[in-house]
C-alpha cells in the first residue's frame, strides 16, 4: 500500500491535517460522552411507571371552616364524581405519584426494627385507589371497602393492612411471595400485606428507590386531601372541566385547587432530564456535521492544491480508482490520528464527568461505536472530493495553474 | 489603518461568500449553544444577596442519626434544617445584629365581608427582622415590630400578588383577613420581590415561588400549623400531638443571623459549638461535633443550587465551541492561503509582516464578531423556544432560563476573543511566508 507518499504529502501541509485530526479528537470525546449520557436520560424518561399516567388528573381539596365535616365531604364528593360520565374511577389520596411531592417512611420485615428494611413512598387512599391509579395487582386484591379507616384525629399509627409494590416486597422479602406477610413500621406496628402491585412508581423520579411504594387504607383527617381521577383515553380534558364545575356547585365552602394532569407532572418531574437529553443530542448532531464539514473542507483544499500532482500521477499510469483510493486513505489516516487522540480525550472526559458530577462511568461499547462512526463519517465526507480528484485529467500535468 | 483592514476584510468576504458564511455560521452555532447553557448556569449561580452576602449566616448543626450521615453523597455534611428546640435556642442568642427563624406553612384565607373567594396562600412563619435582613421592599405599610413577635399579635404582611387577589391591589394596611379562625390585620404589602435563586430558602427548589403571606412565627405552635415544606425525621419517637412533634428530633425550621463583624462571627461559631456540647450532656446530638455557619455564597453551594447537570452542560457547550473554533481555524487557514497571492503582492509592494498579520487578524475578528452576534441571537431564540416547550409544564422556566443582556455581552465577547485566538495561527502563517513564494504558481 502506498502509505509513505501519502504521509509525506500530508506532512507538507501539516497544519490543515492536524486541525482536522484535533477536531475529530474533540468530536469523539463529545459524541461518545454525550450519546452515553443521552441514552441514560432517555431510558430514565421512558421507563414504565406502572400507572395509567396519561389518563389521570388530580387536585387539592382544602377545607377551612372550623368543625367542617371533612370525611363526609370526601364521601359525598367521591359518590358524585364516580357516577359522572367519563370517570373510570376516583379516589382521595394524600400525595400523588410522579408529582415531586411525597412522604416516605422506613418499613421492616420483622418487628423491633429487625430483618430487612427499606424506605417507601406512602399513599393513604381508599378502596378505589388501585383502580384509580391504574396499577396492576400481581397478587391479592384491592382494599375492602370496610378496611378503610376514616380518621378524625391526627395520629401516627397505620391501619393494619397495606398493598405494597413488588419493588418494596422484593427489598423486604427477596423472592419469597409477599402476600399475607406482615411488615412493620419503626414503632413495630404491624401491617399485613393484602395485595402486591406489579410495578408502581412513587413521587420522586430522581430517587433510586422510586419503585418502592405502599398504599395505606386511610382517609383523613383533613383539612385537605387530593382527589385523583382516572378517565378513558381522550376524555381527560372534558372530565377535568366537568368535575371542577360539579364540585364547586355541590358546596362552595371549600377550595378546589388547580387541576393537574399526571402526564404534565411527569414531564415536569423529568424536565431536567429532557432538557439535558435535548441539549446533548442537539450538540451531538451539530458536532458531527461540523466534523464532516472539516474533513470535507480539508479534502477539497488538498485536491484543489494538488491538481498538477494528480495530473502527473494520472499521466504516468495511475488509474482513477488509484486516485480515489489515495485520497480516501489520506483522510482515513487523518481520521485515525484524530480517533486515537480522541479515545484518550473521551476516556478522560468520561472519567472526569463521573468523578466530578457523580455520573455513571462511560461504557466502553460507546467508545467503540464512536470510533467506527467517526471513521464512517470521515470516509463519507472525503468521498465527493476524492471523486472530483479522480476526474482531473492527465493533461493537467503539463499545465501551469 | 483599521479602516483599511476592514475594507480589505470586506473585499475578502465578497471573494468567498460561501466560505465566509460557513465560518460565521460555525461560530454562531457554537456561541448559541453556549448562550443557552451559560444563561441557565448563571441563573443558578447568581447570588441575589449582593453585598449582604458576607454578613448573613445560616447555621447547620449535626443533630442527625448516630448511625447514618445526613447526606449520602458527602458524609461530612450536617442537616440544613433545625429542630424546633434548636431553632428557638439559637434565636435566643444575643450575639447577632439581627436574627430570624422561620418555616413555610399555608392555608386558606377569606374575608369576613366575602370580598374574596377563599384562596390558598403559602405563608411564611417568621420573625420581624426577616424583612430588614433580606432587604424586602414594601409597597404599603411595613414590617411588624418585634413586639408583635412576642404576643404574638395577629398581623400579616401580604405579597403584592396576594394583595391583588384579596383587596384588588389597593392599600390594604389596617384591613383584616380571616385565617385559621382568626382575624389577621394587614400591616404591610410587599412590592415585587422575587430574588432568584430564592437564596433564603432553597429547600423546595431554588426557583420556587415566593410566599403569599408572612405571619409572626409564634402563631405556628399556637395554631398548630404544620410545615408545607420539607420535614425530615430520623428518630423513633412517639408523636401523639403537635407539642410532641415540636419537641421531637424532626427538622423543619430554618434560621438566619446577621453578623456584621468578624468577632461576632467567631463568637457565634463558638456559641453554636458550646450549645451543641451542652445539649450532648442531655443526651442529644449523638453524632460527633460537626457545625457549620454558612454565608449566603456558602449556603447556595452547600445546597447545590447549581446542579451537576448545569455544569456538565456548560462544559459540553464549551467543548462544542472548541470544535467550532478548530473548524474555523482550518477554514481561515484555507481561505488565507487561497488568497495568498494578494498578500504576496502587498508584501512585495512594501507591507511588513506585521501589517499582513494585523490585516488577517482583523478579518478573523470581524468574522468572529458577526458569528458572535448571530450566535447570541440564535441563542436567545433557542431560549425562547425552550421556554415555550418547557414552560407549559415547568412554571419556573423563565427563572431557570432568563433573557439577560449581560449574557449577550458575555457571549459576544467570548466569540470575539475566540475568533481572534482562532485567527492567530493562520494570520501568523500567512504573514511569515516570503512574498516570492506566493507570486509563483502552485
Amino acid at each position: 500500500m502506498e502509505i509513505r507518499p501519502i504521509l509525506s504529502a500530508l506532512l507538507r501541509n501539516r497544519a490543515g491535517a492536524i486541525l482536522v485530526a484535533l477536531q475529530i479528537a474533540i468530536t469523539l470525546a463529545i459524541v461518545v460522552n454525550a450519546v452515553f449520557l443521552t441514552q441514560q436520560r432517555v431510558t430514565k424518561i421512558g421507563r414504565p411507571t406502572g400507572l395509567d399516567d396519561q389518563n389521570i388528573f388530580s387536585f387539592w381539596m382544602t377545607t377551612y371552616e372550623k368543625d367542617y365535616d371533612f370525611l363526609g365531604m370526601v364521601r359525598e364528593d367521591m359518590a358524585l364524581i364516580r357516577q359522572m360520565p367519563g370517570v373510570v374511577d376516583a379516589t382521595p389520596i394524600f400525595q400523588v405519584p410522579l408529582s415531586g411531592s411525597g412522604n416516605s417512611s422506613l418499613f421492616y420485615s420483622l418487628p423491633e426494627k429487625k430483618g430487612e428494611n427499606s424506605p417507601a413512598n406512602i399513599y393513604p387512599t381508599d378502596e378505589h385507589g388501585v383502580k384509580s391509579l391504574g396499577v396492576t395487582l400481581s397478587a391479592g386484591a384491592p382494599f375492602d371497602a370496610n378496611a378503610i379507616e376514616y380518621r378524625k384525629e391526627q395520629s401516627q399509627d397505620y391501619p393494619p393492612t397495606a398493598i405494597v409494590s413488588q419493588g418494596l416486597a422484593k427489598a423486604l422479602f427477596k423472592d419469597q411471595p409477599a402476600l399475607g406477610k406482615t411488615i412493620y413500621d419503626d414503632q413495630s406496628h404491624p401491617l399485613r400485606i393484602v395485595g402486591v402491585i406489579q410495578h408502581m412508581h412513587g413521587s420522586w423520579v430522581g430517587w433510586d428507590k422510586v419503585d418502592r411504594t405502599i398504599l395505606i387504607p386511610r382517609v383523613g383527617p383533613g383539612p385537605s386531601t387530593q382527589y385523583l381521577i382516572r378517565t378513558p383515553p381522550g376524555d381527560l380534558d372534558r372530565v377535568m372541566t366537568a368535575v371542577d364545575t360539579a364540585l364547586r356547585k355541590r358546596d362552595p365552602n371549600r377550595v378546589v385547587g388547580e387541576m393537574h394532569k399526571m402526564s404534565d407532572m411527569k414531564r415536569s418531574s423529568y424536565a431536567g432530564d429532557s432538557l439535558m437529553a435535548v441539549t446533548l443530542s442537539t450538540v451531538t448532531g451539530l458536532v458531527l456535521v461540523f466534523s464532516a464539514l472539516g474533513i470535507f473542507g480539508l479534502a477539497t483544499f488538498n485536491v484543489n492544491n494538488r491538481t498538477r500532482q494528480i495530473g502527473t500521477r494520472r499521466a504516468v499510469g495511475a488509474r482513477r480508482r488509484d486516485i480515489v483510493r489515495y485520497f480516501m486513505v489520506e483522510n482515513w489516516l487523518v481520521t485515525t490520528a484524530g480517533v486515537v487522540v480522541g479515545c484518550g480525550l473521551a476516556l478522560s472526559a468520561g472519567f472526569w464527568l463521573s468523578n466530578q458530577y457523580q455520573m455513571p462511568r462511560l461504557d466502553l461499547y460507546y467508545l467503540v461505536g464512536g470510533v467506527i462512526g467517526l471513521w464512517a463519517v470521515g470516509q463519507f465526507a472525503a468521498w465527493q472530493p476524492s471523486l472530483r480528484a479522480a476526474k482531473v485529467s492527465p493533461a493537467m500535468a503539463t499545465r501551469n495553474v | 489603518m483599521l479602516g483599511y483592514y476592514l475594507r480589505l476584510a470586506l473585499a475578502s468576504f465578497k471573494r468567498n461568500p460561501g466560505l465566509t458564511a460557513l465560518m460565521v455560521f460555525a461560530i454562531a452555532l457554537g456561541i448559541s449553544v453556549c448562550t443557552i447553557t451559560l444563561s441557565s448556569y448563571r441563573a443558578a449561580a447568581r447570588n441575589p444577596a449582593g453585598d449582604r452576602s458576607g454578613i448573613l449566616f445560616a447555621p447547620s448543626i449535626d443533630s442527625w442519626d448516630p448511625d447514618r450521615a445526613y447526606e449520602e453523597y458527602d458524609k461530612t455534611l450536617a442537616p440544613t434544617m433545625l429542630t424546633y428546640r434548636d431553632a428557638k435556642a439559637l434565636y435566643a442568642s444575643r450575639i447577632p445584629d439581627r436574627k430570624l427563624i422561620m418555616y413555610k406553612s399555608g392555608g386558606i384565607y377569606t374575608r369576613a365581608d366575602k370580598g374574596m373567594d377563599p384562596t390558598y396562600f403559602t405563608t411564611r412563619m417568621t420573625t420581624a427582622d426577616f424583612f430588614a435582613m433580606f432587604d424586602v421592599p414594601f409597597l404599603y405599610g411595613g414590617p411588624w415590630d418585634a413586639g408583635a413577635d412576642e404576643g404574638p399579635q395577629p398581623v400579616v404582611v401580604l405579597s403584592k400578588e396576594s394583595n391583588q387577589k384579596a383587596f384588588g391591589g389597593v392599600n390594604s394596611v389596617g384591613r383584616t383577613l380571616h385565617w385559621q379562625d382568626r382575624e389577621f390585620r394587614v400591616v404591610g404589602v410587599l412590592n415585587d420581590w422575587d430574588p432568584t435563586p430564592k437564596y433564603f430558602d432553597v429547600s423546595n427548589g431554588a426557583f420556587n415561588d415566593m410566599e403569599g403571606a408572612y405571619v409572626p412565627f409564634a402563631w405556628g405552635p399556637i395554631l398548630e400549623l404544620g410545615s408545607h415544606g420539607n420535614t425530615n425525621c430520623w428518630k423513633t419517637e412517639v408523636i401523639e400531638n403537635f407539642q410532641a412533634f415540636l419537641n421531637s428530633e424532626c427538622i423543619w425550621f430554618a434560621a438566619w443571623f446577621e453578623l456584621r463583624t468578624a468577632e461576632k462571627q467567631r463568637a457565634f461559631r463558638d456559641f453554636l459549638d458550646n450549645y451543641v456540647v451542652e445539649q450532648k450532656k442531655h443526651g442529644r446530638f449523638p453524632r460527633p461535633l460537626n457545625n457549620y455557619l454558612y454565608d449566603v455564597d456558602g449556603w447556595l453551594k452547600r445546597n447545590r443550587v447549581v446542579e451537576s447537570d448545569n455544569k456538565a452542560m456548560l462544559t459540553l457547550a464549551f467543548a462544542f465551541l472548541a470544535v467550532c473554533l478548530v473548524n474555523t481555524v482550518g477554514l481561515l487557514l484555507a481561505k488565507f492561503l487561497n488568497a495568498a497571492s494578494a498578500s504576496g503582492i502587498r508584501r512585495a509592494l512594501g507591507a511588513s509582516r506585521r501589517d499582513i498579520f494585523w490585516q488577517h487578524l482583523t478579518e478573523s475578528g470581524v468574522v468572529a464578531l458577526a458569528g458572535g452576534v448571530m450566535g447570541a441571537l440564535l441563542g436567545f431564540a433557542g431560549i425562547w423556544a425552550l421556554r415555550a416547550w418547557y414552560g407549559r409544564f415547568v412554571p419556573e422556566a423563565p427563572k431557570v432560563l432568563p433573557f439577560e443582556a449581560a449574557n449577550l455581552l458575555i457571549v459576544v465577547a467570548i466569540a470575539v476573543g475566540a475568533g481572534i485566538v482562532a485567527g492567530l495561527y493562520p494570520a501568523w502563517r500567512i504573514g511569515r511566508a516570503a512574498p516570492s513564494s506566493y507570486l509563483k504558481a502552485q
